[in-house]
């Protein structure tokens, strides 16, 4: 990373209002350190992105944030609250999906969403709307009566989600919301998810990369219990001094060693692997830092010069997963290098 | 306090409509009805035989041979009622990673664990009203027995149980495991049930210690209808004693693993 990661976590626009404010957080289990000085702040009305590997320390974020249990040290505030000296008033602001929710079995849809609400301190009035209105928001009409055990994995996820707006939290706290649901359910799920986030702050912890670039404004990438990277998917990319991948296509895939052999040759491109074999063609991916020139007309040139036919080349942008397994690529090696 | 009734209603609940609940139902009925009979068909059978003349009458009190004896086997039952009760407590939540969820909520810890242990105990008064059906059936057949000591009787019994449900709510705040909760629970109350015999056999300022300790040798009072307030301190003793583990119990997530 080119720039202190730190100081890009900041939000730039100080008029905005800050919803979350995570301040050097760490945590301890039995001696072993999973999360190390993690401090980020989330905007009123953001949609974050928490992105990592699993064992990152994702879920030991969420279940700080949402009061589980707190930080071996460190301060968390939600809504100008702090969670350790206000843990009653900084809950009642948190609307919380857990990984794998774990949900009452043997009670039914509304008896357990009245209970919810009733955890959440709604009085028996108030109850009855939000309930009657979160049923109706979530799309659980149709199962308001069944018993929590018999549903299907989409549907106790949206009742997951429901019991995470009872109350109309400020923040919305979603931890692998869509693991082990259809495509069709992913996709209700990220609408509905993206619907929420025009209303709320979404603090969205995944590991699965389409999902933040679709759903979220901006993402922070933590590995192995600190944060390395935050911004938003453009700003990443950014950061990773405009690296240019070039893909190189050409026919007479026999030749595929001279064509390799070709390209390591020409000086500024690092990187170069064979990312396709067919019958008839041969495709070859590489990279170019930012502060290389563009080698597209070279490597047409030294083609056409050997003799060997050129299909196609072309440049393309890195996606938000290549820009992921980078950053913790160089995270992994200088660790490697520190240790 | 609301949001603890609220969770004490939602467990109590799930009490009545799980097979555990239905199971202790029917084993304390059937328990409780069986002990009820057999002490009642002894009684008229032993003041028959007074009437004849075949024994003596001295020491055949109504109420102290009825009632006396029920409470004082009736509390046995409670070394197996008790586990029963009270596993699912956090046992059950772990199991279903519920906690999770309840940790969550704005709620303090001390809801949760009163909201748990009200639950248990709403459901053990529920198992009250079969032992109160028996009384009004005799008070209804023209048995009029002394009311004090009924009364005391049924006190002992209740505080006895709720002593046994807090040791159980602290068991399950230790496991994810309702099994594992019911029969560690199950053990350390046999060895609570032991320490009464401590008296019989032995002597000494650690004997008296033990059977002070003994929950069975302060409960024998309440049974024969003698309320000592020194009794009903011990049993609340115990009761906040092991709500107060199950309070530092459940905390402990604040600092391992």
């Amino acid at each position: 990373m080119d720039a202190d990661p730190a100081a890009r976590l900041r939000i730039e626009s100080p008029d905005r209002e800050i919803c979350v404010r995570a301040e050097n957080i760490s945590k301890n289990f039995g001696g072993i350190r999973v999360l190390e000085n993690v401090s980020f702040e989330i905007a009123k009305g953001e949609i974050l992105g928490f992105l990592g590997p699993n064992g990152a320390g994702k879920t030991t974020t969420v279940r700080i944030l949402t009061g589980f249990f707190p930080p071996s040290s460190g301060r968390v505030w939600i809504a100008e609250q702090d969670l350790a000296r206000n843990p009653g008033r900084a809950k009642q602001r948190i609307g919380y999906l857990p990984e794998s929710i774990g949900l009452y079995e043997d009670m039914r849809v509304e008896e357990f969403l009245k209970f919810s609400g009733a955890m959440k301190g709604l009085k028996s009035a108030a109850r009855k709307e939000q309930v009657a209105q979160k049923i109706e928001r979530c799309g659980l009409g149709d199962v308001r009566k069944r018993l929590i055990g018999r549903l299907s994995k989409g549907y106790r996820q949206r009742l997951g989600l429901a019991q995470a707006l009872l109350g109309d939290p400020e923040l919305l706290v979603l931890d692998e919301p869509t693991n082990g649901l259809d495509p069709k359910q992913i996709i209700e799920i990220r609408t509905l998810i993206r619907e929420l986030g025009r209303e709320r702050t979404v603090f969205l912890s995944t590991h699965i990369l389409p999902e933040v670039s679709m759903v979220c404004d901006r993402v922070i990438i933590m590995s192995r219990g600190r944060l390395v990277a935050s911004g938003t998917a453009e700003e990443l990319e950014a950061g990773l001094k405009k690296a240019r991948e070039i893909l190189v296509t050409a026919g007479e895939p026999w030749r595929r060693d001279e064509a390799i052999g070709l390209l390591r040759s020409l000086p500024g491109l690092e990187d170069v692997r064979v990312v396709k074999e067919e019958p008839d063609q041969v495709s070859f991916s590489m990279t170019v830092p930012a502060d290389k020139p563009d080698p597209r007309a070279e490597i047409s040139r030294l083609f056409v010069e050997k003799g060997i036919a050129l299909l196609e080349i072309r440049s393309a942008r890195l996606s938000l997963e290549e820009i992921f397994m980078r950053i913790l690529s160089s995270d992994d090696s200088a660790a490697g290098e520190a240790s | 306090m609301r949001k603890a009734f609220a969770l004490a209603r939602k467990d109590a609940n799930a009490y009545f409509q799980s097979w555990a609940g239905a199971f202790a139902f029917a084993f304390f009925f059937l328990v409780a009805g069986i002990l009820f009979s057999i002490v009642v068909m002894t009684y008229s059978k032993i003041s028959l035989d007074v009437s004849k003349g075949y024994q003596e009458t001295q020491g055949l009190g109504l109420t102290r041979f009825i009632w006396g004896s029920f409470f004082a086997n009736i509390g046995a039952v409670l070394i197996f009622l008790a586990p029963i009760l009270s596993m699912r407590a956090f046992a059950e939540e772990r199991k279903q990673q519920t906690l999770e969820l309840l940790f969550t909520y704005p709620l303090s810890d001390f809801d949760i664990v009163s909201g748990k242990f009200l639950g248990m105990v709403w459901f053990f008064e529920a198992l009250f009203l079969p032992t109160l059906a028996y009384t009004a059936l005799l008070h209804w057949l023209g048995v009029e027995p002394d009311w004090g000591p009924v009364l005391v009787g049924f006190l002992g019994f209740w505080l006895l149980g709720l002593a046994y449900l807090s040791l159980g709510l602290f068991v399950s705040s230790l496991t994810d495991n309702p099994v594992v909760s019911a029969i560690v629970t199950f053990g350390l109350l046999l060895v609570f049930w032991v320490l009464e015999w401590v008296v019989s056999i032995a002597d000494g300022p650690s004997a008296r210690l033990l059977a002070l300790l003994s929950p069975l040798n302060h409960y024998q009072e309440f049974t024969v209808g003698i309320l000592d307030l020194s009794n009903v301190v011990y049993f609340v003793c115990f009761q906040l004693y092991f709500i107060f583990l199950a309070m530092r119990s459940i905390e402990a997530r604040n600092w391992k693993g």
